[in-house]
């Protein structure tokens, strides 16, 4: 494989503020990588320094092998992207759009973008003003993957979007992989970077404090289970499972953490009554200050 | 030019123009029906204008060209062409490029429009043209509708003058469509850069009208771009005028277009 996206030390301050700082990765080619921080984190600044609507302070990009800035208009030709906000003149339509993007783009036609509409239930002739965030989001969505890209970079690509709609996008994502597409997500939904992508990159307070590979994020992360029996069980029952920590028995409640296979807690709560039963995933900020601690390193 | 710039330029223009559409109403229409007024009333007044004149203090007689009221194209010069089509054209220019690059800014357009394979630069230029283009048929609309009325009244403007007259107020606009372009590539927001631009035009504006009333700041008027318009209604077009401040406009357009291409896109 060959890397699509590679950058060196890339670093973007706001005069003093931080953006990003030193940011070092690499993006292999067909690959779905995921960009996971909290808001603020610097996701958006790296993405928009990749597309040279920002000038790095210090370090470098490099997109398909050129150079993030002087070759910047003919890497855009070959990517789609979908900004963080999306947004547009008010005034014009979906399609009004789409036709100046084509042509800027040299086509002849909307491409997928009839196709990708259906899909997402998106109205390409009513103008933008008139659409919820959600149906913008979906128009841009649509701008980003209508002419079948090498490399789409979509950061926040669901803000906005219904449940189903957010599944159609999964697996739209889905099937861009295997089409070879190579995909940069950003996101700050765990569940979403879990789904679809290969490795993630987690950024913190501007800096990448790791990258890994989904599955062995996903095999190291727990879950919040918290269970009402229909009288008080025995702890201890819970307590010897493999996985299972910081457990707290109120009255018949029981809650605990549990980090790998939940087999076993299903198992050993069927054997008595259960009332109600929840199990939550931790929060971002939850998985970082675990694996990573508060100053990002691990 | 490349292919994809020279494509990428076209599609910038006919955005832009498309955006543009409703400017000979929304912009000629307006300018247009004022000038076809002064036009339609000249013939009912032509008598008593020199009596008007005549007790018009002298200063302003001079600062606004108005010696003599004798022709329906002096009286529609002084009317109009000496303050109002000249800055309303010039802010119609100044809104323009504006909209087309400090709002999509602002409003976070431009991160879809450049992430196209788009340079800066190619926007910046189509923008450029948009407004030269625009500008053009809202003086189009300006001149057909003052046209309209002198054969309705029978006010006889010569068509010469009257074609001199519209055509050299596009100059003006070039040269501030090139000056809120070069303020536009080095601020992100449309407020200071409309601020910016209107105030230099305005400014030169005073400068040239105080020139022409004390000597002592007549030599400032060089550096007016009023001074180079001129009356085209009553003077005729001076040619080295017209170039040098289209020139002007290009050229400041492109140090817009490489100042824009330095810095960063607001987010």
């Amino acid at each position: 494989m060959s890397a699509v996206i590679e950058t060196d030390d890339l670093t973007k301050r706001y005069g003093e503020a931080r953006g990003i700082e030193n940011v070092t990765m690499t993006v292999e080619a067909g690959e779905v990588f995921g960009f996971l921080g909290p808001n603020g984190a610097g996701k958006t600044t790296t993405i928009r320094t990749l597309l040279d609507l920002l000038h790095p302070t210090s370090g470098s990009a490099r997109l398909f092998g050129l150079d993030s800035r002087r070759d910047s208009a003919a890497i855009r030709g070959r990517l789609g992207n979908l900004p963080g906000d999306f947004s547009y003149d008010p005034r014009l339509t979906g399609r009004e759009l789409l036709s100046f993007v084509a042509e800027v783009r040299g086509l002849r036609d909307l491409g997928g973008a009839p196709q990708l509409a259906e899909r997402f239930h998106a109205d390409l002739d009513r103008p933008l003003r008139e659409l919820s965030r959600g149906n913008r989001q979906k128009v841009g969505l649509i701008q980003a993957f209508f002419h079948e890209p090498e490399l789409l970079i979509l950061d926040e690509p669901t803000g906005g979007l219904d449940p189903l709609m957010q599944e159609q996008f999964l697996e739209l994502v889905q099937e861009q992989r295997g089409r070879g597409t190579t995909v940069f997500l950003s996101s700050h939904e765990l569940d979403e970077i879990q789904r679809v992508c290969d490795r993630v990159g987690i950024i913190r307070e501007g800096r990448l404090v790791a990258v890994e590979k989904v599955a062995d994020l996903t095999g190291r992360t727990y879950r919040h289970v918290s269970i009402e029996f229909g009288a008080p069980v025995d702890p201890t029952e819970f307590e010897r499972l493999a996985g299972v920590g910081e457990l707290v028995a109120e009255g018949s409640r029981i809650s605990f953490k549990v980090e790998g296979d939940l087999d076993p807690v299903v198992k050993t709560a069927a054997r008595h009554s259960v009332r109600d039963i929840e199990v939550a995933q931790p929060t971002l900020e939850e998985v970082f200050l675990t694996y990573y601690g508060a100053n990002g390193s691990r | 030019m490349s292919v994809s710039t020279s494509r990428s330029f076209r599609a910038v223009l006919r955005r832009g123009l498309r955006d543009h559409r409703r400017v000979p109403l929304s912009w000629g229409l307006p300018l247009g029906a004022m000038c076809a007024l002064i036009v339609a009333i000249y013939p009912s007044i032509e008598d008593s204008l020199d009596e008007l004149t005549r007790n018009y203090p002298k200063g302003l007689k001079e600062a606004f060209g108005i010696e003599q009221l004798d022709s329906v194209e002096a009286y529609l010069d002084a009317e109009m062409f000496s303050l109002i089509v000249p800055l309303t054209m010039a802010f119609f220019a100044v809104r323009s490029i504006s909209r087309e690059i400090s709002v999509a800014e602002e409003r976070g357009y431009l991160d879809t429009i450049l992430t196209a394979p788009l340079s800066r630069r190619v926007l910046v230029a189509g923008s450029f043209a948009v407004t030269a283009l625009a500008s053009a048929l809202v003086l189009a609309a300006i001149f057909a509708l003052t046209l309209a009325a002198s054969f309705a009244v029978g006010a006889d403007i010569s068509l010469g003058k009257l074609v001199a007259g519209v055509v050299s107020v596009w100059p003006l606009t070039v040269f501030t469509a090139g000056l809120a372009t070069l303020v536009a590539g080095l601020l992100h927001h449309s407020a200071p850069v409309t601020a910016i631009t209107t105030g230099t035009i305005v400014g030169m504006y005073v400068i040239d009208l105080a020139g022409k009333l004390a000597d002592e700041v007549e030599p400032l008027r060089l550096v007016s771009v009023f001074k180079y318009y001129g009356s085209g209604l009553t003077e005729g077009i001076d040619p080295a005028a017209f170039i040098g401040l289209t020139v002007g406009g290009a050229a400041l357009a492109f140090a817009g277009s490489l100042l824009f291409e330095r810095r960063d896109v607001l987010a």
